[in-house]
């Protein structure tokens, strides 16, 4: 069989790859890219094989990205959830990618749900509650898991319980370093913040999502998560992290009131708990949600920089000015706060 | 520092004159276009607003480091030497870059010397700068 060229249409590519997968002839139909996410170009399909048709997702890396992330930890992650809470079934992962010319993995298709913008009011309607304790107990349930047990363990290091922390700020730090164009006075004022006054070490290492919040789920709209999706930020570490991460107003659908614009985030914590059978302390809680903050400057300090180097992709235009701006006023009022109640 | 206001104008003529791939055609089509209005819309804000906040915050940095910065071994006219040049954003921003350098640098060593007050201040002032600086987007209401 031919190798496929630059000229070859991605469907034709992708009938090929599939068939030499799958060993039969195989007909790639309605391929069709679907919008939104940055550091991953993502597309559905129908797969016609044996009479059959399978519904499918294709997951390439992009020519430039907003966060470099090793797609076989997303594999890996999915891998590892698949049965545990709703995500699809992932099938194949080229980290090569000849085939489509860049790395790839392909996972089944989910249809039926929705996944709202974050720039929706009440996306989730009179079934806010019913989504928001699910999305809770889906985390806590997360959290609660072994990684030494799961898949995702042959591609992450798991840091010690008191490291967590120190790991993860040095990573987005260092991303902020490299990346700013413009001096942050405001992220690198909640850096020193943040190292000067570390989180209790972490109850457990537990495998984070890395991006768990409102627009990452697919919802039926009726109530029912069908899928938690976009684990390529996944790794080993405090669970707290993605409580934290949820609980950041950017994702709150303009409800100050409402988690992920859902539930009360009380309500939230004490779902979490007792999915999770862990204990959420109030003052790690408040250093994970300024930690949140610095992250996000970090998202977005990276996609401002890939759209000035590049400009062909606007939704990294989009982040790196809007949700940068609002994340800055997120991180100067919390660390404000935190000062104010006594950190030093 | 944000994109500018030309880099963002340039990303929007890009997408709209780079013809889609088939397989972009469709939902992913319709979105490149609401994403290219909304980015028009933060252009809109900046033109209306950018240069009255650069030259806020400018002033504001100023100020507070002639003030603040002798006490902690910064000369005063370190921050009044930054000009904001012709008051276009390009010159703002230069100053900017210097001016939010000082106040880094300022900051780090009213922390160091625990000067709480000139640390509250800096805070204060960087609690405003970002509120001036957000750019406010109408939340869209889901068609039911």
């Amino acid at each position: 069989m031919s190798s496929a060229t630059s000229c070859d249409a991605l469907d034709q590519r992708l009938e090929r790859y599939l068939g030499r997968q799958w060993g039969e002839k195989v007909a790639v139909r309605e391929l069709t890219r679907i919008p939104g996410g940055a550091s991953r170009e993502t597309y559905r399909f129908d797969a016609e094989v044996g009479g059959q048709v399978k519904g499918m997702i294709l997951r390439r890396d992009p020519v430039g990205g907003l966060i470099d992330t090793d797609r076989q930890t997303e594999f890996l992650a999915y891998r590892s959830f698949h049965g545990i809470v709703p995500v699809p079934e992932p099938l194949t992962l080229e980290p090569e990618g000849g085939a489509l010319e860049r790395p790839f993995f392909i996972m089944s298709r989910i249809d039926g749900g929705q996944v709202p913008s974050v720039m929706n009011l009440d996306p989730y309607g009179e079934h806010a509650a019913t989504i928001g304790r699910e999305l809770f107990a889906i985390l806590g349930r997360i959290a609660r898991c072994d990684p030494a047990t799961l898949p995702i363990k042959h591609c992450c290091a798991a840091p010690t319980l008191v490291e967590c922390w120190r790991e993860a700020l040095d990573y987005w730090a260092s991303v902020i370093e490299r990346d700013e164009r413009h001096p942050q006075p405001i992220a690198h004022a909640a850096i020193r913040r943040l190292r000067r006054n570390p989180p209790k070490p972490a109850k457990k290492i537990s495998v984070v999502h890395g991006d768990y919040r409102s627009g990452n789920f697919m919802h039926d709209g009726n109530g029912k998560i069908l899928a938690v999706l976009d684990w390529e930020m996944a790794h080993l570490g405090d669970a707290v992290e993605d409580l934290a991460w949820c609980f950041d107003p950017l994702w709150n659908h303009f409800d100050d009131a409402r988690v992920a614009g859902t539930i009360p985030e009380a309500e939230a914590i004490a779902i979490w708990e007792h999915e999770s059978g862990l204990r959420v302390d109030p003052a790690t809680l408040a250093w994970w949600k300024l930690f949140s903050a610095v992250k996000g400057c970090a998202i977005w300090t990276t996609s401002a920089k890939e759209f000035i180097a590049d400009g062909s992709d606007l939704l990294l235009g989009f982040t790196g000015t809007y949700t940068a701006r609002r994340h800055d006023r997120i991180m100067a009022d919390r660390l404000t706060q935190l000062v104010e109640e006594g950190w030093s | 520092m944000t994109p500018t206001v030309t880099e963002l104008l340039n990303g929007c003529i890009l997408t709209l004159m780079t013809s889609p791939r088939p397989e972009d055609t469709g939902m992913f089509a319709a979105a490149r276009i609401r994403l290219t209005a909304l980015v028009n819309r933060l252009v809109a804000l900046e033109c209306a607003d950018g240069t009255a906040v650069r030259v806020w915050e400018n002033a504001a940095l100023r100020a507070l480091i002639a003030e603040a910065g002798p006490r902690h071994g910064m000369p005063p006219g370190d921050a009044m030497k930054i000009t904001d040049g012709d008051y276009s954003l390009a010159a703002l921003d230069a100053a900017n870059a210097r001016l939010r350098s000082l106040v880094m640098r300022l900051h780090e060593a009213a922390e160091q010397a625990r000067d709480t007050e000139i640390d509250r201040k800096i805070l204060k002032l960087y609690c405003e700068m970002a509120r001036r600086r957000e750019l406010h987007l109408a939340p869209i209401k889901p068609v039911a």
